[in-house]
């Protein structure tokens, strides 16, 4: 069974038809691409799949159930987490109290220690953990939103453009530490206008365009993919 | 010198009300971005049911202060239940709606309880009975008296407990997480919509207390009397910085000192051309004047930063 299994969903944004009937599945465990340009309808599916965006029609199963009556706020508690576009973070808050806003649903012992984990993989975060969020540069923003998702704990973890307005070496830094996060058996949908640096650590990925998927297949093969070379590669 | 630190005593009392029913105002502000224009009313209310229950135990030979203790702990739920029904059926309704909507609603919420008053109550000035001891004590060639002492304590004790609750708990941490960004706190498992409700009832029970404690003080009650109260804590939020806890208090208690002050310098101030009863102006210039220099508040550091 699929963790994720999206059917013909279709979704209008403000008054505009933004996902137009699409299908896109996720094992557990694997790394999945949707890539597109910047308005093609990729954040409208996450926002979606996590009920911020209200869905027209279409079904989106989780481990098999139907999770569009689900308010966002309990899908956190299922498995699902956001690392949303533009980090999202608590621009006055410390970074400690971002990082454990992330496990605010949680009601376990293990937070203490999941939080010491997070600083492991990000030991910038550690000598930042009182400073308020929004002074940090982009790429430490980033890492506290991938920090925040990380301490819900998530079965499924959607990626938003994390590479947006990234320097490319930091990108390259967080790209690595996806990575590591992906090693660990984390399945993760990756949302990217970097069609390069995603399709490249995704084992599947799929092509979005004005709300529709147009391609669909091993990431390997979209990169080898002269219609996804000429538009999304620069090639 | 005891002109000026009798007229500390007394701006720092009315100060701690503003401060309390400022919180109210930037509170709401801080997590939706809303003038809760109703929320001076909230405070007339607390008056009034305290008042009411006064009135019902006038005859059961209670002693004055627990008399008074009842009263205020029948005002607190019964504001609170008036906070949390005032988001659900007048505000809910409009988040999405251009702000202006919510605004309007809000001075539409504030008459219909205005006038709710008036006919339960009538339109007469209401006495509010002795019901504390009228000893004072002095302190420094000034003095302070037995309520005096009570309000100051106890509202700083309220703004203490709801310093603790904003920082420190989780309920505060979901607080001040939907006041910055409630889309993904949302995503992170914080329900929204009981944050705003919580929110509101807070609000209310210190608007509660600090009608309770304006009637008795002055005492008098009376049904528009939460306009003048709520615009002059309003204005105080707007002095320390709307959507900051602390610049509420410290918004609040500097208007009541700038008003006090006002009260007791003008008329020596201006040989005589303008007494005592132009405090509010007073307290209202010193406003503009901030709002010049620093537009967001003396405390205040997010105006501009919500859309």
């Amino acid at each position: 069974m699929n963790l994720l299994e999206i059917s013909d969903l279709h979704v209008s944004y403000d008054g505009i038809k933004a996902v137009r009937g699409i299908d896109l599945s996720l094992e557990e465990g694997e790394i999945v691409s949707l890539i597109g340009a910047n308005g093609a309808g990729k954040s409208t599916t996450l926002k979606a799949v996590c009920g911020i965006t209200p869905v027209h029609s279409g079904s989106i199963l989780f481990e098999g159930e139907d999770i569009r009556s689900i308010p966002p706020h309990m899908l956190v508690k299922r498995g699902i987490s956001l690392v949303p576009e533009g980090r999202g973070l608590f621009g006055r808050s410390t970074v400690e109290e971002n990082l454990k806003m992330g496990a605010y649903s949680r009601r376990d012992k293990g937070i203490a220690d999941d939080l010491e984990k997070i600083y492991a993989l990000f030991p910038r975060l550690l000598e930042r953990r009182s400073q308020a969020a929004g002074t940090l540069s982009g790429g430490e923003q980033q890492m506290v939103s991938l920090g925040r998702a990380l301490m819900a704990r998530p079965r499924l973890l959607f990626l938003d453009e994390p590479s947006m307005g990234l320097a490319p070496i930091m990108v390259q830094k967080i790209f690595e530490i996806i990575r590591t996060v992906a090693s660990t058996g984390m399945t993760i949908l990756l949302v990217e206008q970097n069609a390069k640096i995603a399709l490249s650590m995704s084992q599947r990925g799929y092509v979005m365009e004005s709300g529709k998927i147009t391609l669909s297949d091993a990431s390997s093969a979209l990169l080898e993919n002269p219609q996804v070379k000429a538009a999304y590669l620069g090639q | 010198m005891e002109i000026f630190l009798q007229q500390l005593v007394n701006g720092v009392v009315l100060g701690s009300i503003y401060a309390l029913v400022a919180l109210g105002y930037t509170l709401v502000y801080g997590i939706m971005g809303l003038i809760n224009f109703a929320h001076g009313d909230v405070v007339m209310l607390g008056a009034m049911v305290t008042l009411a229950v006064v009135h019902l135990l006038s005859g059961s030979g209670l002693p004055g202060p627990m008399v008074a203790a009842i009263g205020v702990l029948a005002a607190i739920p019964a504001c609170m239940m008036t906070g949390f029904l005032i988001e659900r059926i007048a505000y809910r309704p409009l988040r999405s709606a251009p702000r202006l909507a919510p605004l309007i609603t809000a001075i539409g919420v504030s008459m219909l309880l205005q006038n709710l008053a008036m006919m339960v109550w009538g339109r007469e000035y209401l006495s509010f009975p002795q019901l504390l001891p009228a000893a004072t004590y002095p302190i420094g060639g000034a003095s302070i008296s037995f309520i005096q002492i009570i309000i100051i304590v106890s509202s700083s004790l309220m703004m203490a407990g709801l310093s603790y609750l904003v920082k420190k708990t989780r309920l505060g941490n979901a607080m001040r997480a939907t006041s910055q960004n409630p889309e993904v706190s949302a995503l992170l498992g914080v329900n929204v919509n009981s944050i705003i409700s919580v929110t509101f009832i807070i609000g209310s029970a210190l608007a509660a207390v600090a009608g309770m404690m304006v009637s008795a003080y002055y005492g008098i009650a009376h049904y528009d009397m939460g306009f003048i109260l709520g615009l002059k804590a309003f204005t105080a939020a707007v002095l320390g910085g709307i959507g900051n806890i602390e610049g509420a208090m410290v918004g609040g208690l500097l208007l009541g000192v700038i008003e006090s002050m006002g009260a007791g310098y003008l008329g020596t101030l201006t040989g005589g051309a303008m007494g005592s009863n132009y405090q509010d102006v007073f307290a209202f210039f010193v406003l503009i004047v901030v709002l010049i220099f620093r537009p967001s508040g003396l405390l205040g550091e997010r105006i501009g930063e919500r859309p």
